[in-house]
């Protein structure tokens, strides 16, 4: 052990050796130069370098020659007798020695010399021979320190030997086995794409011979903790199918954890594959919430079906019925409980007792949120004579249903004696009565008897509130008895247009994501009637993209497309065009090729918005893969710099979008995003500029991190008017539901810097607003269970808001402002709220912290820092994570996200009686 | 309007004739720079950071670790494209350079240098010139007000004395002295013996800042830092040195006496920065020889002297195991005396391990004979076992020592051989003057 150091620190010859046999010398260059040079001054100096010999201590000595007797009487071919008792004490002294972290054992280190004339004396030797085979392991093992990297002696030796155990040379040869059985497979087939690159690879033949090996090394490696060794070989031999028998039920967590975390990094095919292995080993394991996540993952709707339909425990099919709900996927059921649960009618309940338990359900008026007493406006105070108070209510409006969402009672709008609708004009009017809806959002029967006495009113504006109200209550809720359908489908081809958008809209907001036939059918006229206004048309599309996300439904997709061709260039510059394309998009939500066919199309299609709508279908298409190629693609679409007035730029603004939704759902793209959105600010046109505070809101909605408010913080004050107010709007996207107080401050300060400019401060307002949404109980990003999916309603909602703030003059500063509600859609409690078997409440203890990558570490690592104990129900930030602080209970599923059934856990004894027993 | 002010300088060079536009049309506001003034910013936080590359784990070799380095040497990939693309459209360059020229201009040359006192708001502060007297001056709106602090330097126009830069402090020069800018040139190999000693010391300090993910992979946290103890001369600095050499981390060198200052609170203060930059520098290795100046145990001391020292000493211990956690910093620690050291010092977590340098056996002597007579011509009646066998108490300075002597001996006579008898005559110089100070049979 300690003489492989000696002879290395005392002679530089052997050093050297020991550098280069080492491949990855965990000494720095330095000291390489350094042992070098050492060398060569010796010898320079005509000094007798001392002979590496007398350096050796005497054990070593001996060891030496020991060997060296060994390969003599292996060479002397007079005797073959002694042939078997040589090799065999040459595999002893080799197994048994050991050495430190990184330096070669010394068996090893004095058999080099003998190397070549071994192998000669190998290939001397008749096939016949028995003792041949146990040598080809010696050599095998040799050739790991000498031969060279792109040889794989080891494995060429490997197969020819006796075919013992790999495991018993140790962990080092394993390793050295698994890379050279991979970097050989490589070799194969790029040697077969040389020879004949049109034939199809048998890639099962090219790896015929080392299989039986690669899976006598998988075992081993899973038995010594090194589970990502054994994946990583799989998975480079495209053969991970072979891991699932293997997999045991201490292995499988790890496995799967490890084999999940690749597939955001690795190219198409084998994404797809790795998630049916994990969904195939969550299977085995009958860990039915893991495999439904995966199945969820792989957007695969027959798997699961196929994963809800085999729960055959009832308690555990309502927990996958929870997380079903979440998704937002329908699935038929014949039991009440599990439809209510999918239905998400409980959602509202839940949500206010956690309210309660907060102590938040004190409802919250607008200037509580502002806080203008700490609005420091210098000598002259607040006095801005010509504040447009039309858009301070509008704001107003918007702060009270955002910030009491969900909570059924507010200061404006609820009370018995409130004027407050009457307070704005037209289209604020409008918002007003649609307030009602995100006020009572998730609750329908309350909603709905709030807002009846609306629908009745003579007025246009409050009527076309009512009914958008109507749609934004049953948000991602469904009502047996179809309240929005009802209600709305005579208004859709009502002759006011004012009401014709609401209710178009609003039922794009009412059944996202449910594909709905009855909506189709109501809707699809209208986009593929050229008669209609543009306004109800693409809102319509929008509609229709957001209730069919992701089904690429073909209907949609023709009449979106026939539109595009038939209506005249006025309509299609008009400022609602995009939102047809958004519609189109959102059909193809992660549906990656598919949307190829429709992209040629488009190109067809001789107008500017075809290409924005080609960008925006593509990036849709490919969200949340992290395809570095597409990504390129929207950064190459940002180079040119174009003028705004002669030539369409707004593309380009889709394109830096598109970079977040692709990039986002993996964090080292989302950080990488960030840092391409760095270059973009810094070059590019103010079209792209202003696309980039949205997009980065996009990626870290409800995720305030320093350093991106830092940032936002930064275009807050930028000199482009629109650049700052998106920059203010991200800053309250970003903070979403946090009641982050640093944002809440900048907030502050940001509205006594503009407080003479009505836009700018309605934007405040409003990110105020958001930022204090639910009184700080939700969240508005799309990705959930632990990032790993990502929630279809929730993204239109976002998306669709965020792309009205890329024309944020014309639609949300004009009358569009309604565009602000399609984020109810996103929006959902930030909680977790545990149930016992029968779904009531049950309050048990649970620590919150950040989480911690836990991904191939030793041991059973944490995963949370920084934690703080609580009762549930508990609020969860987006970068945080919960676990059960006692053995109590325990969990149905994995993921402490939303709604978790727990059941007691019948180990669990409890400390505190037996203490008061005694 | 509303922060109309008389300033000397228009914020960030706007030319008077737009401004008079601007006022004329629309009472435009003017957005200055959000200003965090006073605090000097941490590394952490700041929209700097967002701009790092994000970290990879896990740490262990595996292809998911290769994945994400892929992923991210791909987007670092598409950023070049992208930049050299609008580089080629449109030369920032250029651009810089008249923005650099507008600011050398407003600056004025030449400069004063002066002391900041105290930040008004944020435009304003009192500055106090070299000369002594202070002045109410502007901040010119190009300065990063991040960086301002009262207290420090500042670069100052010559004309209105308005602030105009600020000059970066740097660390104590004290510590800069400490870095190791030429590594010594002892190696491993001129250490004789002393095996053990080597891989621990290797596996204590240089593998967790080479090969941290071997570590990992076992599940333990490296060894923070290592004490070397044991007689004079029996090459714990060479050792030391051999690190040091071996090494291409930061290699921070302070001997312990060094950390004893005229003023209260400077030596603390040292330690705090010695620690910093390591940090700054990190990965590095911090070398601490006859730590016991220090680290002596502490007991109810008198004067003001004593206990400044247990101070100092108080403020190592906080920085080897404090409540901040320190990044890829090593601490070597060397002394002869290690049963004075305080033992809150050497405790585990902070020092976890202790390598003891016994005297030499007869084994290592022959190799420290051999490496010091390696380059010497010797007589051929020298036999070196001679000297090996007897039963001196003989360190590997001692033999040093002797070797030296025998070859001033030889030197005396003009020979150019050492013989023998050069050899016998060092040996009882160098072992006299050893036995000198020690009263022989005292306690007999």
């Amino acid at each position: 052990m300690t003489a492989s150091d000696k002879s290395a620190a005392a002679a530089p010859a052997p050093k050297k050796d020991d550098a280069a046999a080492k491949g990855d010398s965990p000494a720095p260059d330095a000291a390489k130069g350094a042992a070098a040079a050492d060398g060569k001054k010796k010898t320079a100096d005509g000094q007798p370098v001392v002979p590496e010999e007398d350096e050796l201590s005497e054990e070593d000595q001996q060891l030496k020659s020991e060997l060296e007797l060994l390969v003599e009487r292996l060479k002397n071919g007079s005797n073959p007798a002694l042939h078997k008792p040589s090799l065999e004490s040459l595999r002893t002294l080799i197994r048994t020695s050991t050495s430190s972290m990184t330096s070669v054992p010394k068996p090893l280190k004095f058999l080099r010399s003998h190397y070549p004339s071994l192998i000669a004396l190998y290939n001397t030797w008749p096939e016949s021979r028995a003792e041949k085979k146990p040598f080809a392991d010696i050599l095998s093992v040799l050739a790991m320190s000498y031969a060279g990297d792109d040889k794989r002696e080891s494995l060429n030796y490997r197969l020819r030997g006796a075919g013992e155990s790999p495991g018993l040379w140790g962990h080092e040869y394993v390793r050295h086995l698994a890379s050279e059985i991979i970097d050989e497979y490589d070799a194969r087939i790029n040697a077969a794409l040389a020879a004949n690159p049109e034939a199809p690879i048998d890639k099962k033949a090219l790896q015929a011979d080392m299989m039986p090996l690669a899976m006598e090394l998988v075992p081993f490696f899973l038995q010594h903790n090194a589970e990502a060794d054994a994946c990583d070989l799989l998975l480079e031999l495209e053969a991970l199918e072979n891991l699932i028998p293997l997999v045991t039920k201490e292995t499988a967590a790890r496995i799967c954890l490890y084999i999940v975390s690749c597939v955001s990094y690795v190219a198409p095919p084998d994404d797809m594959a790795i998630l049916q292995t994990a969904h195939a080993i969550y299977r085995s394991q009958n860990q039915m919430p893991q495999a439904l996540q995966v199945a969820l993952r792989m957007n695969h709707i027959g798997l699961v079906r196929e994963d809800f339909e085999a729960c055959e425990d009832p308690v555990l099919k309502r927990q996958l019925a929870y997380m079903l709900a979440r998704q937002g996927v329908p699935v038929d059921t014949d039991d009440e409980t599990l439809t209510e649960i999918l239905s998400q009618s409980h959602l509202h309940q839940h949500f206010a007792s956690l309210a309660r338990d907060l102590d938040v359900v004190e409802p919250k008026h607008p200037d509580d949120v502002y806080k203008r007493h700490l609005e420091n406006l210098g000598p002259r105070g607040g006095m801005g004579g010509h504040v447009d108070s039309a858009r301070q209510n509008l704001a107003s409006t918007y702060v009270n249903a955002f910030v009491n969402a969900g909570f059924g009672s507010d200061k404006l709008m609820l009370p018995e004696d409130s004027q407050w609708i009457y307070k704005n004009k037209e289209h604020g009017m409008m918002a007003a009565t649609a307030s009602l809806g995100a006020l009572h959002l998730w609750n329908v029967e309350m909603g709905l008897s709030a807002i009846d006495k609306y629908l009745y009113s003579e007025d246009e504006h409050i009527k076309a509130g009512a009914l958008f109200a109507i749609g934004m209550v049953t948000a991602n809720v469904r009502n047996e008895s179809d309240p929005a359908l009802a209600l709305l489908q005579d208004y859709v081809t009502d002759a006011k247009p004012s009401l014709r958008v609401a209710a178009v809209a609003a039922m794009g907001i009412a059944y996202a994501g449910t594909a709905r036939q009855e909506v189709l059918d109501l809707l699809l006229p209208l986009v593929s009637d050229t008669a209609v206004d543009m306004e109800v048309a693409s809102l319509a599309a929008l509609s229709l993209g957001m209730v069919y996300v992701g089904r690429v439904n073909g209907d949609i997709i023709d009449a979106i497309l026939q539109t595009l061709m038939e209506r005249d260039a006025a309509a299609l510059a008009h400022v609602f065009a995009p939102f047809m394309g958004a519609g189109l998009a959102y059909l193809f939500l992660g549906k990656g090729e598919a949307v190829d066919a429709t992209l040629e199309t488009l190109k067809t299609v001789e107008s500017a918005l075809a290409r924005q709508i080609a960008v925006l279908a593509e990036t849709m298409a490919y969200m949340g893969t992290g395809n570095v190629l597409k990504v390129q693609k929207m950064l190459s679409l940002c180079t040119d710099h174009l003028d705004g007035e002669k030539q369409d730029d707004q593309f380009q603004a889709m394109a830096v979008l598109g970079i977040a939704l692709i990039a986002s759902g993996e964090d080292i793209g989302t950080e990488m995003a960030l840092r391409s959105f760095n270059h973009l600010m810094h070059y590019g046109e103010p079209v792209i500029r202003r696309a980039v505070p949205l997009a980065t809101a996009f990626l870290y909605a409800s995720n305030p991190q320093v350093h991106v408010v830092e940032v936002l913080s930064k275009h807050s004050h930028d000199n482009d008017p629109e650049v700052s107010m998106n920059a203010i709007v991200a800053m309250g996207i970003v903070g979403a539901g946090t009641n982050n107080a640093r944002l809440a401050q900048m907030m502050r300060q940001l509205a006594a810097y503009y407080h003479k400019e009505p836009n700018h401060l309605f934007l405040v307002r409003i990110g105020q607003g958001l930022i204090h949404a639910g009184k700080g109980t939700l969240t508005l990003n799309p990705w959930h269970a632990h990032r790993m999916l990502v929630s279809p309603t929730a993204l239109v909602g976002l998306v669709t808001t965020l792309l009205a703030f890329t024309d944020a003059k014309a639609l949300i500063l004009g009358r569009a402002h309604y565009f602000l509600y399609h984020l109810v859609t996103a929006l959902y409690p930030r909680f977790l709220v545990t149930l016992d078997a029968d779904l009531q409440p049950l309050p048990a203890t649970v620590r919150v912290g950040t989480a911690v990558e836990t991904v191939g570490q030793a041991g059973r690592p944490k995963t949370i820092t920084g934690f703080q104990t609580h009762s549930t129900p508990v609020l969860m930030g987006q970068s945080e994570r919960a676990e059960l602080a006692s053995d109590e209970y325990l969990p149905l599923t994995s993921i402490l996200e939303g709604v978790v059934i727990l059941k007691k856990n019948p180990e669990w004894e409890p400390e505190d009686v037996e203490m008061v027993a005694k | 309007m509303g922060q109309g002010q008389s300033s000397p300088f228009g914020p960030g060079g706007n030319n008077p004739k737009d401004k008079k536009d601007e006022k004329n049309e629309k009472k435009k506001w003017e957005p200055p720079v959000p200003t965090r003034v006073g605090k000097k910013k941490k590394k952490h936080g700041g929209p700097d950071t967002a701009f790092k590359l994000p970290p990879v784990y896990p740490t262990t070799r595996c292809k998911l670790k290769l994945l994400k380095n892929e992923r991210i040497k791909d987007y670092l990939l598409m950023e070049e494209e992208f930049v050299i693309n609008q580089e080629r459209l449109k030369p920032l360059e250029e651009r810089a350079q008249e923005e650099r020229a507008r600011v050398e201009e407003l600056r004025g040359s030449p400069m004063h240098v002066g002391t900041l006192e105290e930040i008004i708001d944020d435009e304003h502060a009192i500055v106090s010139a070299s000369t002594g007297p202070e002045f109410y001056v502007s901040i010119a709106s190009f300065v990063d007000k991040d960086l301002l602090e009262p207290g420090c330097s500042i670069l100052m126009n010559h004309k209105v004395l308005s602030v105009v830069g600020v000059l970066a402090d740097d660390a104590d020069p004290m510590v800069s002295v400490m870095k190791l800018e030429k590594a010594p040139t002892e190696s491993y190999a001129d250490v004789g013996g002393l095996d053990q000693q080597v891989q621990e010391i290797k596996e204590a300090v240089e593998l967790p800042l080479t090969h941290p993910e071997l570590y990992e992979e076992m599940g333990i946290k490296p060894p923070k830092g290592v004490i070397l103890y044991g007689p004079p001369g029996t090459g714990k600095t060479l050792l030391a040195k051999a690190v040091a050499n071996q090494t291409s981390a930061t290699f921070l060198r302070i001997v312990g006496s060094e950390l004893i200052q005229k003023y209260l609170g400077d030596g603390p203060k040292l330690v705090r920065e010695l620690f910093r930059v390591a940090e700054e520098n990190a990965p590095s290795i911090v070398f601490i020889d006859e730590i016991d100046a220090v680290g002596t145990k502490r007991y109810d001391a008198t004067s003001g002297g004593e206990r400044e020292i247990q101070r100092t000493m108080l403020e190592l211990l906080n920085q080897l195991d404090g409540f901040d956690s320190r990044g890829d910093v090593k601490v070597i620690m060397a002394t002869n005396r290690i049963e004075s050291l305080d033992p809150a010092l050497i405790r585990p977590g902070r020092i976890d391990r202790k390598i003891e340098f016994p005297l030499p056996d007869i084994k290592t002597k022959r190799r420290v004979f051999n490496i010091h007579t390696g380059r010497m011509n010797l007589g051929d009646d020298v036999n070196l076992e001679e000297f090996i066998m007897a039963k001196d108490d003989l360190s590997g300075a001692d033999i040093k020592a002797i070797c030296t002597e025998a070859g001033l001996m030889a030197l005396r006579e003009r020979r150019m051989k050492v013989v023998a008898d050069d050899f016998k005559k060092a040996k009882d110089k160098v072992l006299y003057r050893k036995k000198e100070g020690v009263p022989e049979g005292l306690y007999l």
